[in-house]
């Protein structure tokens, strides 16, 4: 008997959450999405008393046949205590029930509900919390934990999320034609948003880091099956989650703590993600039109193929952070310019870019500045200068593990005066 | 016979993840009772909402029914199984691999009489 082998496949009740709830929306419609997810936690309910004698031969099939009975009763429930009629998704995307539930159409139903979680008319705070929930079947005291929000915050923009969807009467559909690329860019930077939330958290534990990364991933990848959303965009963007995840578990250390680029363990960067980046880069280049996405992967994959900090293409990674400023302007590009250009020993320069704008543009990470501000002061040998800045820094920095970081650099100064 | 009390899975609002993981507790320990040979009679789980009959009279209508779904969860008993041991005491240590401890799950541990006809 294999005792250390799980019982199910990892996160079968997480992804087959997010399935059950999309196939039960293309039926019963959006307006209905408490209680199709309420239907949906029932089920994992009785799976997880009923299947404790044995699992059955298909989990996947059992929960969405209990699930969609479940629904049907709640809502003859509803109907009968309301006495009003159930008003079932109809008209041109109505499909033969039997045929919902096939895979391909639940991946559609998915790509859906990215789209609807994704809509411009919600609240773009709210577009998280309730993509973690009706995708990833997260609770709100997951979502709480990994966003860094209190509880009752992520409850209120679900209900307000879910207002706003059934007050608003939102589609469940995938955008066609002129419509489709707008709301695939919001799309792409709410995944984007999602995978920097893991990738940047304040979090010490990894595992909510890599969960949050993963989903973000996984959420991609949804995209990138469908003909529609497999875009150069939604493959570059892919490929940067690639590259950025294959670093994720050399940036702590075993004490919890951030290691920066300069002195991570590159042995312990994960080499399959690198491999599949670079797939999705390939693909992400065919048309030659380059999007932001292009350039960070771009940028991440450089820091990549540097077997040592020192090896590092400076150079290249300069041309690429102008090509993406010019792509799109903004204070942090800049920022990381001047970090490059010090790298290169290119000081004065750095410095009159960093002169170019205020810490406050920075907005909740003006502490960065700070902390590149003290970076030139290190490089220029002005130590005294060095440990004003990192001062600074540390009033405004609020992640732990960085303020740790922040103080041992001070530290280290201070040992070498 | 281990009696489960007290722990309502519906009231604590689980992840789809949490869930997974209880049930992969539970389907442990099970499997591992069934490895020692220890279960006689698999567990059954049980629904929360419960009935009370009670009364003295001798005519069934005059029983006075009580419905009640909302039972404190402190005394609800969500399951049973009956387990081979040789003494009170193996039978605690069977219980020791009951996985709702932590979310104040308590085991009650009862001697099923044998007659001997």
């Amino acid at each position: 008997m294999s005792e250390t082998k799980p019982p199910l496949v990892e996160h079968l009740f997480r992804h087959q959450y997010g399935k059950m709830v999309a196939a039960l929306t293309r039926i019963f419609g959006p307006s209905n999405l408490e209680t199709i997810e309420d239907a949906v936690q029932d089920t994992f309910m009785k799976a997880m008393v009923a299947w404790r004698e044995g699992i059955p031969e298909n989990p996947e099939g059992w929960l969405m046949t209990a699930a969609k009975n479940r629904a049907i009763d709640l809502f003859r429930k509803l109907t009968a205590d309301e006495k009003r009629v159930l008003k079932m998704d109809s008209g041109t995307s109505a499909i033969a029930l039997g045929e919902v539930f096939l895979e391909s159409e639940i991946e559609d139903a998915q790509l859906r509900m990215i789209f609807m979680a994704c809509h411009p008319s919600l609240n773009p705070r709210d577009q998280i919390a309730f993509a973690l929930k009706t995708i990833s079947g997260f609770s709100s005291k997951e979502i709480a934990s990994a966003l860094l929000l209190k509880e009752e915050t992520v409850k209120k923009r679900l209900v307000r999320a879910r207002k706003s969807i059934a007050a608003l009467d939102l589609e469940f559909k995938i955008p066609q034609g002129t419509d489709l690329p707008p709301r695939l860019n919001r799309v792409l930077e709410v995944l984007y948003l999602i995978f920097n939330e893991g990738f940047h958290s304040g979090k010490k534990e990894i595992l909510v880091r890599k969960e949050l990364c993963g989903e973000a991933m996984r959420f991609c990848q949804m995209l990138l099956k469908n003909p529609f959303t497999k875009t150069s965009e939604a493959h570059a963007l892919f490929g940067l989650m690639c590259f950025h995840s294959a670093r994720l578990e050399g940036k702590i250390s075993a004490d919890n703590e951030i290691i920066d680029l300069k002195n991570q363990d590159r042995s312990k960067w994960f080499g399959p993600l690198v491999i599949l980046g670079n797939e999705a880069m390939n693909k992400a280049v065919e048309k030659g039109k380059y999007s932001t996405y292009h350039f960070e992967a771009a940028i991440a994959a450089e820091h990549l193929k540097a077997k040592t900090f020192e090896e590092t293409d400076w150079n290249q990674i300069h041309n690429y952070y102008h090509q993406l400023h010019e792509l799109q302007p903004t204070v942090f590009n800049l920022l990381n310019i001047a970090f490059v250009k010090m790298q290169l020993g290119k000081l004065s320069e750095a410095f009159e870019i960093l002169m170019t704008f205020h810490p406050k543009d920075l907005e909740q990470r003006a502490y960065l500045y700070y902390g590149t501000i003290a970076e030139y002061h290190i490089l220029k040998n002005e130590k005294s200068k060095a440990i004003n800045s990192l001062d600074e820094a540390l009033k405004l920095v609020k992640n732990e593990a960085e303020k740790t970081y922040l103080k041992r650099k001070k530290e280290k100064i201070n040992e070498s005066m | 016979m281990l009696i489960f009390v007290g722990t309502s899975y519906e009231a604590m609002d689980l992840s789809p993840e949490e869930m997974q993981a209880r049930f992969g507790n539970w389907f442990k320990w099970q499997q591992k009772m069934e490895a020692d040979g220890v279960v006689l009679k698999g567990g059954h789980a049980l629904h929360s909402g419960k009935r009370h009959v009670s009364g003295p009279d001798r005519k069934i209508t005059d029983r006075t029914l009580t419905d009640s779904t909302s039972a404190e969860v402190k005394e609800l008993v969500g399951g049973y199984y009956i387990v081979s041991a040789k003494d009170i005491e193996e039978a605690t240590e069977i219980a020791q691999g009951y996985p709702d401890y932590d979310i104040g799950g308590t085991v009650e541990i009862r001697e099923v009489m044998v007659f001997n006809g």
